[in-house]
């Protein structure tokens, strides 16, 4: 999953990339608040991590900017802003989430997977196709529950998968999944990585639709 | 004014009982009691009045009655029989009693008169015969005697009404109205018969052994007087319990605002610092509710700096502390020594930033605490080389050029040597912070001729924009878009510790080196 985080203290922006990191996410790390702003703008984050106070734009106003220009993807407000007040404002400005500094890596974590989850409209911790189950908080994968063992990158993939299950995602899509900035990515990596999943977990879990892209057919309606 | 209902009486109790610093309790015994002194001097001065009155009317009465006697008794002629009683007239009249003598034999006496001389007995014997009064001089006899009763009313009320003072006055009396006297006296006396005090007055006949005393008791005179000081001091008896209680409901109405204001200021959370309404005070009250308010106002003033100060610095520790945490989970969660290694220095980082703002925060809220600090002269180009040295070792790491110019002589001014310290180290580390590796930062001290004293320095980093530059020193202002962590408290520090020695803060583009230039002037010692 790849996430932005906008957060311009040094120290903290360097932990929080590595946490997140360790958590299984791809993160692009912005500075200042013009940059947030035109990242989420331009690329498709599964989630972002904004800190209020921020150079050359404050993350309130990003928030709204971003909100205005129909990005829906879900916020996490990360600030030091701990008056109701300003939480009442992050909220209504369009954050998903308001946390206040310091939080625990693993807690932040868990509230960006909820986030992604609910954004897709997915109740449940875990996601789950055709017998296939998969759990982002413990990053694993069952098959009619049996463990299967995955790279990081197939992961991400599946995850990515059933996360849009129903929809067909280009190629490009999957790829900007996959990595964050300054990840060479191999131009063939993702079928590679899609034959190494229909491997493992079965040829009719994913599907190609040819000159468009990958589809992981919904389950029946939800009983 | 009415008389308090009583419904109001039982109220009375709690304030009443506060004892006599009560401003009411103090009016009403300031009230009171000039009203008792008063009522008292007017009592007094009606007593002396109605005495002095009623005994010139009496003593009148007494003579007019002793000369009716001598008349009558001159007409009735010689009359040897033996005493006659008069009768009884009036209930007043055992009150009143006479006696004629004729050559030393009492020829006529009232029924309560004794059988002796009303006037002593011994100088009764061998009188002189004067003065006389007959029928001719009658009238002028009169009027002697009531110069004479005046005369020793007179004295009497000089003296004591002892019968011996009295006799002398009378001795005095009589020789100044050219009355022979010769141990018997004429005119007014005050005698003890039986135990009780007449007023006697001595008359003598044409005849030489014809004498007529007239005597009244003195308490008639007394039960009168009482009377007159009765009906005079009964009103007022009466009234100081009623006058008490319309002072006292006054004063009650009137100190009502004071309790309310009192109350309310009881009732108030210490929170609350909204104004006291002072609509519909009085006047005496409207002062110190509006002194009060004006303690209000200041004191929210400093609750609400103290308020965002505290929410400031909680705001402003929240980030490091979240990056310690954060690099240390990092630490704890690493999968390979090189990003642990690279966590744990991060989180060392965060302490030594935490550190430096906790001691930026603590430094901050003394000045602004507001103690002044002790002062002496200092040499700040000492100051200033010791700084320097402190903050070489980091400048040469980034092969940054730290150099000071300060003239010979050294330069002093009166301040506090640990915040000046403070002062030049903020400048000196802001300066080599924001300047890139391998950059100059000029600290200079001059003597302009004009007298003071000039603290520049000046470094190549990027500078500020005048918006900026209007913004520098608020606190936790920081300019956005650098890289360097800072709280921008440094700038707060330097704008107080400036103004708690006199001292102006003027930032400006640096001429030399590009970047920036900050002064700090000191004025001219006076």
């Amino acid at each position: 999953m790849r996430i932005l985080l906008a957060e311009d203290d040094p120290l903290l922006g360097d932990g929080l990339r590595a946490g997140l990191r360790q958590a299984g996410f791809q993160v692009d790390w912005v500075r200042d608040g013009a940059a947030a702003e035109r990242e989420l703008r331009a690329q498709p984050y599964a989630a972002a991590v904004l800190d209020l106070g921020l150079p050359l734009m404050d993350g309130m106003d990003v928030l709204a900017a971003v909100r205005r220009a129909g990005v829906t993807l879900p916020v996490l407000v990360l600030t030091a802003r701990d008056a109701v007040p300003d939480r009442i404002r992050g909220l209504d400005a369009g954050a998903d989430d308001y946390v206040v500094k310091p939080i625990d890596l693993d807690e932040l974590a868990a509230r960006l997977r909820a986030l992604v989850r609910r954004a897709h409209g997915q109740p449940q911790e875990t996601l789950q196709a055709q017998g296939v189950r998969l759990d982002p908080a413990g990053r694993s994968v069952t098959r009619d529950g049996q463990p299967v063992a995955l790279s990081a990158r197939e992961f991400d993939l599946l995850h990515a998968l059933l996360l849009n299950a129903g929809r067909v995602l280009s190629r490009e899509q999957l790829e900007q999944h996959l990595y964050a900035w300054g990840r060479e990515v191999e131009s063939n990596a993702v079928e590679v990585h899609v034959h190494h999943l229909r491997k493992k977990l079965g040829a009719e879990l994913i599907q190609t639709v040819r000159g468009v892209g990958y589809l992981l057919p919904r389950d029946g309606p939800a009983p | 004014m009415n008389p308090p209902p009583p419904a109001t009486a039982p109220a009375a109790g709690p304030a009443g009982r506060r004892g006599p610093r009560s401003l009411q309790g103090r009016l009403l015994a300031g009230l009171l009691g000039a009203v008792l002194v008063v009522w008292g001097a007017t009592a007094a001065v009606t007593w002396q009045d109605a005495r002095h009155e009623l005994d010139e009317l009496l003593d009148g009465h007494l003579a007019q009655a002793a000369a009716l006697l001598v008349a009558q008794q001159a007409r009735a002629g010689e009359h040897d029989g033996p005493a006659l009683d008069a009768p009884q007239l009036h209930r007043y009249a055992p009150r009143v009693a006479f006696q004629v003598w004729h050559a030393g034999r009492l020829a006529l006496r009232s029924d309560n008169a004794p059988a002796t001389p009303m006037v002593d007995a011994a100088a009764l014997a061998g009188m002189p015969l004067q003065p006389r009064l007959d029928r001719r001089g009658d009238r002028d006899g009169r009027d002697s005697h009531h110069r004479r009763g005046t005369a020793a009313d007179d004295d009497d009320r000089a003296h004591d009404t002892t019968r011996d003072r009295r006799g002398h006055a009378d001795d005095r009396a009589g020789a100044s109205a050219g009355a022979a006297v010769d141990g018997f006296r004429l005119g007014f006396h005050s005698v003890v018969l039986d135990g009780t005090a007449w007023r006697v007055f001595a008359a003598q006949g044409a005849e030489q052994d014809l004498r007529v005393f007239v005597g009244e008791q003195q308490r008639s005179r007394t039960d009168i007087l009482l009377a007159v000081l009765r009906s005079t001091l009964w009103p007022l008896a009466l009234g100081l319990p009623l006058l008490g209680a319309v002072v006292w409901w006054v004063v009650r109405q009137g100190t009502a605002p004071l309790r309310r204001l009192a109350q309310q200021l009881a009732r108030r959370a210490p929170s609350d610092l909204s104004p006291l309404p002072t609509d519909g005070l009085p006047a005496e009250m409207a002062a110190p509710a509006t002194a009060l308010n004006g303690l209000f106002a200041r004191i929210a003033g400093m609750v609400a700096a103290e308020r965002r100060f505290t929410a400031d610095a909680a705001h402003e520790l929240r980030t490091p502390i979240a990056a310690i945490r954060t690099q240390a989970q990092v630490a704890l969660a690493a999968s390979d020594d090189d990003e642990r290694r690279h966590a744990l220095r991060a989180t060392l980082a965060g302490c030594d930033r935490a550190t430096r703002l906790v001691e930026q925060l603590l430094t901050l809220s003394r000045l602004e605490a507001g103690d002044a600090p002790p002062r002496a002269p200092v040499d700040l180009a000492a100051l200033a080389r010791r700084v320097l040295g402190e903050l070489a070792p980091a400048a040469l790491a980034r092969r940054q050029q730290l150099g000071l110019d300060a003239p010979e002589g050294g330069c002093r001014v009166d301040g506090n040597e640990t915040l000046l310290a403070v002062l030049l180290r903020n400048l000196v580390d802001n300066a080599l912070r924001y300047s890139p590796d391998g950059a100059e930062v000029r600290v200079a001290l001059a003597a302009p001729p004009g007298g003071g004293l000039r603290l520049t320095v000046d470094d190549a980093g990027p500078g500020l924009s005048d918006a900026d530059r209007q913004r520098l020193g608020e606190r936790f202002f920081r300019v956005l878009g650098t890289a360097q962590p800072g709280s921008g408290l440094g700038w707060s520090i330097v704008r107080r510790i400036a103004a708690a020695h006199g001292a102006t803060v003027a930032v400006d583009r640096s001429a030399a080196l590009g970047g920036l230039a900050v002064e700090v002037a000191w004025p001219a010692p006076r």
